[in-house]
C-alpha cells in the first residue's frame, strides 16, 4: 500500500472544496491588502516624541569630564535610528527652573496633539549606565485612549532595543509612566499595522483548523478504506501530510503579500512566517484532533467553533494574560497565547523567535496529534 | 494449504463460528463453505447476524470476539498478518454507496484513489475501470462528471465496479438490492450474474431481499445467529413436502377458525395465509389429495372463490422454514415453562 496514493487522495479531496479554498487562500490575501493600503507601503513614522534631557555625569578624579554622553546617543537614535519615532523637539536642562520651563512646554504640545509623548531622561541617566544599574526613564503619555497607551507601550520598547544594541547594555530600563488625561488622539491606522500581525495567526490558526477538521469526519468511503489493505496510521498520517502542505502554502502566500503590502516589522519577516507556519502546524494537530474525536461533521463544527473560540479568547490579545487570573494556565496550554508573544517580539521588539515558546506550541501540537492518533486508533469504524 | 482437507477452489470456509459480543452471544456454531465461482446468498431477517458474519470474514471484527476455523482465500482472519493480505483478495461492496464513493469527485478520481490503496498500476486499472463500466453499462458521459450527479442506479453500478477493480477473488456485497426500486432490483441482479459469469468472481451476498435467491447458486438461511439452511435454492424447495407443489385457495370470509378445521385434514403439512381471503395449501402426496382436500372443503360448507396450483418459490420455501422455526422454538418455551411448573 502506498501512502503516497493516500496523500494523493487528500490533495484531490481538498482541491475539490471550492469554499475551503477561498477561506483559505482569498481571505488572507483580501485582508492583507485592505489593511495594507490603509497603513501605506513602507514604514512610517507613527510617533512623534518630545525629550527632556536632565543627564547630568558627575565628576569624580578618575572621570575626566562631566560630559553626558549617553543622553545624546538616546536622543540621536530617537531622532535618526528609529523608524517609528519623530522626535518633535528636544530640551536640555540642567537645573529646576529650565526644567519646569521645558516640562511646561512639553505639557502644552501634548495637550494639543503635536506630540504623542514626552520623554525624561533623569539626572542620573548615564551614570546609571556606567554604573551597570538600571536606569529611569519617564515618559508621559495621554491616558484617555488606553488602546493607544498599549500601542506605545510598545512602540517605545523599538529606540529602546535600538538604544541598548548601540551602546551594549546589559540592563533593562525602569520605565515610568505617569499618564495625563487629554483627548483621543487618531493614530487608528496605525494601530491595524499592530492588529495584522496578530489577526494573520488568528487567520491561519482558524482556516487550517477549520479545514482539518473535518478532513475524517467528512470522508464516508473512509471507514470502507479499511476493508482495503489501508492501515488507520497511513490514512491519519496522509491527512496531517496533506493538510500541513497546505497550511504551509497558506503561510507562504501570507508571507509574500505581507512582503510586498510592506508589514512594519523591527525584527526579520522570515521569522514571522516561521511562527506563522508554526501555529498554523498547531492549526492542522488541533483539527485533526476535533477529527478524530467527533462522531460526525456537525459535531466537528461545533467543536471547532468552540475550541477556536477559547484559542481567541485565551490568547492574550483579547485580554492581556495577567487579567485571566485562575485561568491563566488555559492560556499557556493553548497555542495564540505563544504565538502572539513571538509575534509582537518579531514584528515590534526586533527580538529574535523565542525558543521557549516555539517550543510550548511544538508540545501542544504534539499532544494534540497524540490524542488524535489514539482516538482514531480507538474509533468505531463500520460498513 | 493451513487446512489439507479443503480444496484449492474453496473460497470460504466457516466452520462452528462463534461471535460473542459482551454477554450477547450473535452467531451461534454456523458452518458452511464457498468454492470458486458460486453466488452465495445469505437471507435472514434483520438482526439475525449476517452482516456480523460478513465483518468477521472481512477482518473487521476483533479475534477476542469470535471463534471457530475462518478461512477466506485459505487465509485466516484471526491472524493480524493475513489482513493485508485477504483484504487485497477479497472485495467489498457496502450498503450504502455514500460509504464507497467519494461524491464530489468523478468516477475515474474514485477508481484511481481505490487503486492507490491496492498498490495498483493507475494505467492498468482504469483499462479495468473501462471495462467493468461498459459491462454495468455506466454511460460515457457520466464518467468524467461528480459522481453526485449520478442517478441512484448508476452510483451502485459505479460502487460494485469499485468493489472489483482490483481483481478479487471474493466480493462481498452487503443488501445490494435494498433501497432499489422494485424494476432496478432486478436489473442488478441480472449485472451481478453477468459478472460473475465474465470474471468468474465468487460472490457472497447478504440480504433480506428473497429475489436475490433468482441468480444465487446456493442459499443460506440465518435466524436468531443461527445457520439453518445452507443448500441449493432448488434443493430447499424440493425439501418441502411433494417437492414444494401448493395450492392456493381463496375462501370467502377466511378467518382464524376456519383455518384451523382446514389443519384438521389428515394429509395437511402446512396451512399459509398468504392474503386477506387466500391461503396456501402443502401436502403429502399432492396429486392424491388435492381433490380428497377440496371435497373436505365442500363438507365443511366453505365458500371456495378460486383455486390454483402452483410450486413453491423461494420466498415461500423462506417463510415456512422461518415458521416452522418459530413454532419449534414455541413448543420449547412452553415445555420448559411446563417444566418450571412442576417442579417448585
Ligand atoms: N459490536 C457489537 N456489539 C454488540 N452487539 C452487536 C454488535 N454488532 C452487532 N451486534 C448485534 O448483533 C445482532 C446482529 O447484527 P447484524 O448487524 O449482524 O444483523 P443483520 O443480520 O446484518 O441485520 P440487518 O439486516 O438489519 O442488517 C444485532 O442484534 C446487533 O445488535
Ligand atoms: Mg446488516
Amino acid at each position: 500500500m502506498t501512502i503516497s496514493g493516500l496523500i494523493q487522495k487528500e490533495f484531490i479531496r481538498i482541491k475539490s472544496d471550492r469554499r475551503t479554498l477561498i477561506l483559505l487562500f482569498f481571505i488572507p490575501m483580501i485582508l492583507i491588502i485592505i489593511f495594507g493600503l490603509t497603513t501605506g507601503v513602507g514604514p512610517t513614522k507613527f510617533f512623534t516624541a518630545a525629550i527632556i534631557s536632565r543627564d547630568e555625569m558627575p565628576t569624580y578624579d578618575d572621570f575626566p569630564s562631566n560630559s553626558s554622553e549617553y543622553d545624546d546617543i538616546f536622543i540621536s537614535i530617537m531622532e535618526q535610528n528609529s523608524t517609528t519615532w519623530d522626535l518633535y523637539s528636544q530640551f536640555n536642562s540642567t537645573n529646576i527652573g529650565e526644567y519646569n520651563q521645558a516640562f511646561n512646554r512639553c505639557f502644552y504640545l501634548l495637550k494639543n496633539e503635536f506630540i504623542d509623548v514626552f520623554i525624561i531622561l533623569p539626572q542620573n541617566f548615564s551614570e546609571s549606565i556606567v554604573n551597570n544599574s538600571n536606569p529611569v526613564l519617564i515618559y508621559y503619555i495621554d491616558g484617555s485612549d488606553s488602546s493607544a497607551v498599549r500601542a506605545l507601550e510598545v512602540a517605545i520598547q523599538e529606540p529602546l532595543a535600538l538604544f541598548r544594541v548601540e551602546i551594549n547594555m546589559i540592563e533593562n530600563f525602569t520605565i515610568m509612566v505617569p499618564h495625563l488625561e487629554f483627548g483621543v488622539p487618531s493614530w487608528e491606522s496605525q494601530l491595524l499595522n499592530y492588529a495584522l500581525a496578530l489577526i494573520l495567526p488568528i487567520i491561519i490558526v482558524g482556516t487550517t483548523m477549520n479545514l482539518t477538521s473535518l478532513s475524517i469526519v467528512s470522508e464516508g468511503p473512509l471507514p470502507r478504506m479499511l476493508i482495503t489493505p489501508t492501515a488507520k496510521r497511513d490514512i491519519i498520517f496522509s491527512k496531517l501530510i496533506a493538510n500541513t502542505v497546505v497550511m504551509i502554502m497558506q503561510a507562504t502566500e501570507i508571507f509574500i503579500m505581507t512582503s510586498f503590502f510592506g508589514l512594519y516589522s523591527l525584527g526579520s519577516l522570515f521569522d514571522f512566517y516561521l511562527v506563522l507556519m508554526l501555529i498554523g502546524f498547531c492549526g492542522v494537530a488541533i483539527g485533526l484532533f476535533i477529527s478524530a474525536v467527533s462522531p460526525t461533521e456537525q459535531g466537528a463544527n461545533q467543536m471547532y467553533l468552540m475550541m477556536f473560540i477559547i484559542i481567541i479568547i485565551f490568547s492574550g490579545t483579547l485580554m492581556p494574560a495577567e487579567s485571566l487570573g485562575g485561568a491563566k494556565f488555559l492560556a499557556d496550554i493553548l497555542p495564540l497565547s505563544h504565538a502572539s508573544v513571538l509575534i509582537t517580539d518579531i514584528t515590534l521588539r526586533g527580538l529574535p523567535l523565542n525558543l521557549e515558546h516555539v517550543f510550548f506550541i511544538l508540545i501542544i501540537s504534539l499532544v494534540f496529534l497524540i490524542i488524535a492518533y489514539v482516538a482514531y486508533k480507538f474509533k468505531k469504524l463500520e460498513v | 494449504m493451513e487446512n489439507p482437507d479443503i480444496s484449492n477452489n474453496t473460497m470460504v470456509l466457516v466452520e462452528n463460528l462463534d461471535v460473542v459480543f459482551g454477554n450477547k452471544h450473535i452467531v451461534h456454531d454456523v458452518s458452511f463453505s464457498v468454492e470458486e465461482g458460486e453466488i452465495i446468498g445469505m437471507f435472514g431477517i434483520s438482526g439475525a447476524g449476517k452482516t456480523t458474519i460478513i465483518r468477521v470474514l472481512t477482518c473487521q471484527i476483533e479475534k477476542k470476539n469470535w471463534n471457530g476455523n475462518v478461512l477466506v482465500t485459505g487465509l485466516s482472519p484471526s491472524k493480524r498478518g493475513n489482513h493485508s493480505k485477504i483484504l487485497s483478495n477479497i472485495g467489498y461492496v457496502p450498503q450504502l454507496e455514500l460509504l464507497n464513493l467519494y461524491f464530489e469527485l468523478d468516477p475515474i478520481v474514485n477508481v484511481e484513489i481505490f487503486t492507490s490503496t491496492y498498490g495498483m498500476d493507475k494505467k492498468k486499472a482504469i483499462i479495468t475501470a473501462e471495462k467493468l463500466f461498459n459491462i454495468l453499462d455506466i454511460p460515457k458521459d457520466t464518467w468524467k462528471k461528480r459522481v453526485k450527479r449520478m442517478s441512484g442506479g448508476e452510483k451502485k453500478r459505479l460502487s460494485m465496479a469499485i468493489g472489483l477493480i482490483h481483481h478479487p477473488k471474493v466480493l462481498f456485497l452487503d443488501e445490494p438490492t435494498t433501497g432499489v426500486d422494485a424494476s432496478k432490483r432486478y436489473d442488478i441482479l441480472s449485472y451481478l450474474k453477468k459478472l460473475n459469469q465474465q470474471l468468474n468472481t465468487t460472490m457472497f451476498i447478504i440480504t433480506h431481499d428473497l429475489e436475490a435467491a433468482l441468480i444465487c447458486d446456493k442459499s443460506a438461511i440465518l435466524r436468531e445467529g443461527k445457520l439453518l439452511e445452507f443448500d441449493t435454492p432448488q434443493n430447499l424447495i424440493n425439501s418441502l413436502p411433494s417437492r414444494g407443489l401448493v395450492a392456493r385457495i381463496s375462501i370467502e370470509n377466511l378467518n382464524q377458525e376456519i383455518i384451523k378445521t382446514i389443519q384438521k385434514y389428515p394429509s395437511i403439512e402446512k396451512v399459509l395465509r398468504v392474503g386477506n381471503e387466500t391461503i396456501e395449501v402443502l401436502m403429502e402426496d399432492f396429486e392424491d389429495n388435492l381433490p380428497k382436500l377440496m371435497k373436505f372443503l365442500f363438507e365443511n360448507e366453505l365458500k371456495v372463490y378460486s383455486m390454483s396450483r402452483d410450486v413453491a418459490n423461494f420466498r415461500r420455501y423462506f417463510q415456512i422454514r422461518i415458521q416452522e422455526e418459530e413454532e419449534k422454538e414455541n413448543r420449547k418455551n412452553r415445555s420448559e415453562l411446563m417444566n418450571e411448573g412442576d417442579s417448585p
